[in-house]
């Protein structure tokens, strides 16, 4: 599934990145690496969500979390 | 030539500036890094009799060469220019702070970590082991309070004994020994997996050789690693078998691995961290609450810069009526003429004097945006808008400098370079002029306060209103026009609500009005001598009928162009010209036109209100005329940034005729619905 879709208070693992090249970078900086733990705090839209990752909380619009590629933190 | 220079370092939002500030004041200054625009902040303490040189980096989060921020942030710790580096943490976001710390460490140069809102943290209960976490990076770490101003000496202190020491020992208690042949964990704080310390460990060998001059190996060779763009063309290496891919995720997680096991051992209880933002945030970016709430906040901002601006105004306007009174009986006691007396009262006093009377209701609006700013509402700001901005083609976080704009274009136009994307940066900039500034609140606040009496205030709300009304049409019908479409990435940090550090806002205001103050002093000055000069000389010297004067012709000959949109006075057309100069001119010029002294006053109002009903100029006429300062021409300053930001004068120019051509229509249509009515 993909980022987009998650729900609220659910934890996520980052499974694959599909976006373009600068942006991935920037993310990876961020601590947004394969298998990173996304909690989804807020969301709206079609996708638009609030997210805290590693101690942090973001907002991510909808061209950002229909890219990142994620399971339920719970599948494992 | 200082006697030790400190770098700051930190993420956005970890009180960086306000650490800054709290050391050097208002004694800053403010530049561009070579070549690049990116902010360099600079600035100077005496510290037990030694000259302090301190520079502010750019709020980072990490150490690659992918953004200019970054870049500039990076060869400045690198050079031979400072001496030790303070990193600033928010204690509240450690996991976040210290991945960039351990960047730093990396770097090999003196560290010292100023542990910043410390305050906070115990307040919600949580507490920081202060013995253990210097043990597990080996440099000081030192509690600070940035807006209560506590721990600094400390912190200075500690800064001057470490700049020639680069590391304390280290104590690692790993759950896993490593069994790795060189056993590192004596001498860095950051020891990855054995799977990458032995690629470390080959890529080093290599760099050794080939590159003998290199002084940091190790960092370069995690760069190389990581397939760090800047390294890599700087110093090529030919080993296909070790940098057969790029390792930098493996690095990043190696890293936050670490900083779990950091923040395991030495934070106490950590659930406490965000109880309070999370409540805060529910309501406020809550999806069916957050854009009224948003309105809201707005609509206080704009009650508050009107009533308690306008009551502290009125005093204001005593003081400029008796210097007027003053500055007369002066210049009569000392027989200085008329022409003299006439450029002095009803040129430089009438102009200078009506746009300083404004000084209170900027103030408060600029103390508004800060406050927001520094709580941390701003950035939600961005995620409350980015549902709508993105069907017009643009990210949230445009909106940001968007709303920069209700204060003055030109820091708006600079804010956009958060944006990634040129062509973003390029659209916000076309529209980001519609934002009404606080320049063409004078003109509302005179006019609407002359023509529309108790709904003065709902008059000059509804022009906010309109501009943003037009920045989004326009934004609407650039992206579906644009055939590239390009698509626009929201990412950005929304850090924990807190007091605004009311230190920073004073700086951040300070800076604003002294800007006011000098465009006052400055442009506005000599614009209305020009103004004077071509109102009161004409083809025959001084005229003693402005109608006869240089300005008068020039008006007349634009007036059927202004006819259709209820602006065909040749008086009006001169105010609007010399109004590009800077908007306040706008008003400023047609004080000076029609001979108003102090005309914000009761007094003044009335009589600029008759002289002006003389002309045939009414409320339809007053609506239109706020209508179009709201959207033609951005003032000069604004122009030059544009060009400046942009790098492109083509650009800058088909800006210019475009934000006319868009004030031109809309006018137009604003005024025959209004004849209409």
């Amino acid at each position: 599934m993909f980022l987009k879709d998650a729900k609220i208070q659910k934890t996520y693992i980052v499974i694959k990145m599909d976006l373009p090249f600068d942006l991935l970078r920037r993310l990876e900086a961020l601590g947004m690496t394969k298998g990173a733990k996304i909690e989804v705090v807020y969301r709206k839209g079609k996708g638009i969500l609030i997210i805290k990752l590693r101690g942090t909380r973001f907002a991510l619009g909808k061209n950002i979390t229909s890219g990142i590629e994620v399971k339920e933190a719970s599948d494992e | 030539m200082s006697d030790l220079t400190i770098g700051f370092i930190g993420n956005p939002n970890s009180g960086k500036t306000t650490l800054f500030n709290a050391f050097t004041g208002a004694n800053l200054k403010v530049a561009n890094w070579p070549g690049v625009t990116v902010e360099k902040v600079e600035g100077s303490m005496k510290w037990q009799g030694m000259d302090i040189h301190l520079v502010d980096l750019p709020g980072t989060y990490s150490l690659t060469s992918y953004t200019m921020e970054e870049t500039v942030a990076r060869n400045f710790i690198l050079s031979d220019e400072v001496d030790v580096m303070i990193n600033v943490i928010d204690a509240g976001a450690l996991e976040r702070g210290l991945y960039l710390t351990l960047q730093l460490l990396e770097l090999n140069k003196p560290v010292i970590i100023a542990l910043n809102m410390m305050d906070i943290v115990e307040k919600r209960g949580m507490e920081i082991d202060m013995h253990r976490f210097p043990e597990m990076l080996g440099v000081p770490v030192i509690p600070v309070s940035a807006r209560k101003r506590r721990g600094l000496d400390i912190l200075i202190h500690a800064a001057y004994h470490h700049k020639d020491n680069e590391r304390d020992p280290i104590i690692h208690e790993h759950k896993t020994i490593s069994k790795h042949i060189h056993d590192h964990h004596e001498e860095y704080a950051m020891v990855y997996s054995d799977k990458i310390e032995d690629k470390i460990d080959e890529v080093i060998e290599a760099l050794r050789v080939r590159y003998p001059d290199i002084k940091n190996l190790r960092w370069t060779a995690i760069k190389e690693l990581e397939d760090d763009p800047d390294i890599r063309s700087h110093y090529p290496l030919d080993l296909p078998s070790v940098l057969d891919r790029s390792y930098e995720s493996d690095i990043i997680n190696e890293k936050y691995d670490f900083i779990d096991e950091v923040i395991e051992e030495v934070m106490i209880h950590k659930e406490r961290q965000d109880i309070f933002t999370e409540r805060v945030d529910k309501i406020l970016t809550n999806k069916y609450l957050g854009i009224p709430i948003f309105l809201c906040i707005m609509a206080i901002v704009f009650f508050l810069t009107f009533t308690v601006g306008d009551f502290i105004k009125a005093y204001l306007e005593l003081g400029i009526d008796h210097l007027s009174d003053l500055i007369t009986s002066l210049l009569v006691a000392v027989d200085a003429g008329a022409v003299v007396t006439s450029l002095v009262i009803d040129g430089i006093v009438a102009g200078v004097g009506t746009i300083i009377t404004f000084l209170p209701n900027i103030l408060i609006l600029f103390v508004c945006l800060a406050l927001l700013e520094d709580s941390g509402y701003m950035a939600r700001v961005a995620y409350i808008m980015e549902g709508v901005m993105s069907k017009l083609g643009l990210s949230g976080k445009a909106f940001i400098p968007m709303l920069l704009g209700f204060g003055c274009t030109v820091p708006a136009i600079m804010a956009s370079r958060s944006l990634e994307d040129r062509r973003d940066r390029l659209k916000v900039m076309l529209v980001t002029p519609f934002m009404s500034c606080n320049a063409r609140l004078t003109i509302y606040i005179l006019f609407a306060e002359m023509f529309f009496k108790d709904k003065a205030m709902i008059t000059a709300y509804s022009m906010y209103l309109i501009g943003i009304l037009v920045a989004i049409i326009v934004s609407f019908i650039i992206h579906v026009l644009d055939r590239k479409k390009t698509k626009n990435y929201l990412l950005i940090e929304l850090p924990e609500y807190k007091m605004p550090d009311m230190h920073t806002v004073a700086i951040y205001v300070f800076e604003k009005v002294k800007d006011y103050l000098e465009k006052a002093g400055t442009t506005i000055f000599l614009a209305t001598i020009i103004i004077w000069f071509i109102l009161n000389f004409g083809f025959g010297g001084l005229v003693s009928d402005m109608s006869e004067s240089f300005g008068a012709d020039i008006g007349k000959l634009l007036v059927p162009i202004f006819t259709p949109i209820g602006l065909g006075f040749w008086q009006v057309v001169v105010a609007l010209i010399a109004g590009i100069s800077a908007k306040e001119v706008v008003v400023s010029s047609m004080a000076i036109l029609f001979g108003v002294v102090n005309a914000s006053s009761d007094a003044g109002m009335e009589m600029f209100t008759e002289s002006l009903s003389m002309i045939g100029f009414g409320a339809i006429n007053a609506f239109a005329l706020m209508v179009f300062c709201l959207l033609y021409v951005p003032c000069a300053a604004t122009l030059a940034t544009i060009y400046k930001e942009s790098g492109s004068l083509r650009y800058t120019v088909i800006c210019a005729i475009f934000e006319l051509f868009v004030a031109w229509i809309v006018t137009f249509i604003i005024y025959q619905i209004g004849m209409l009515i």
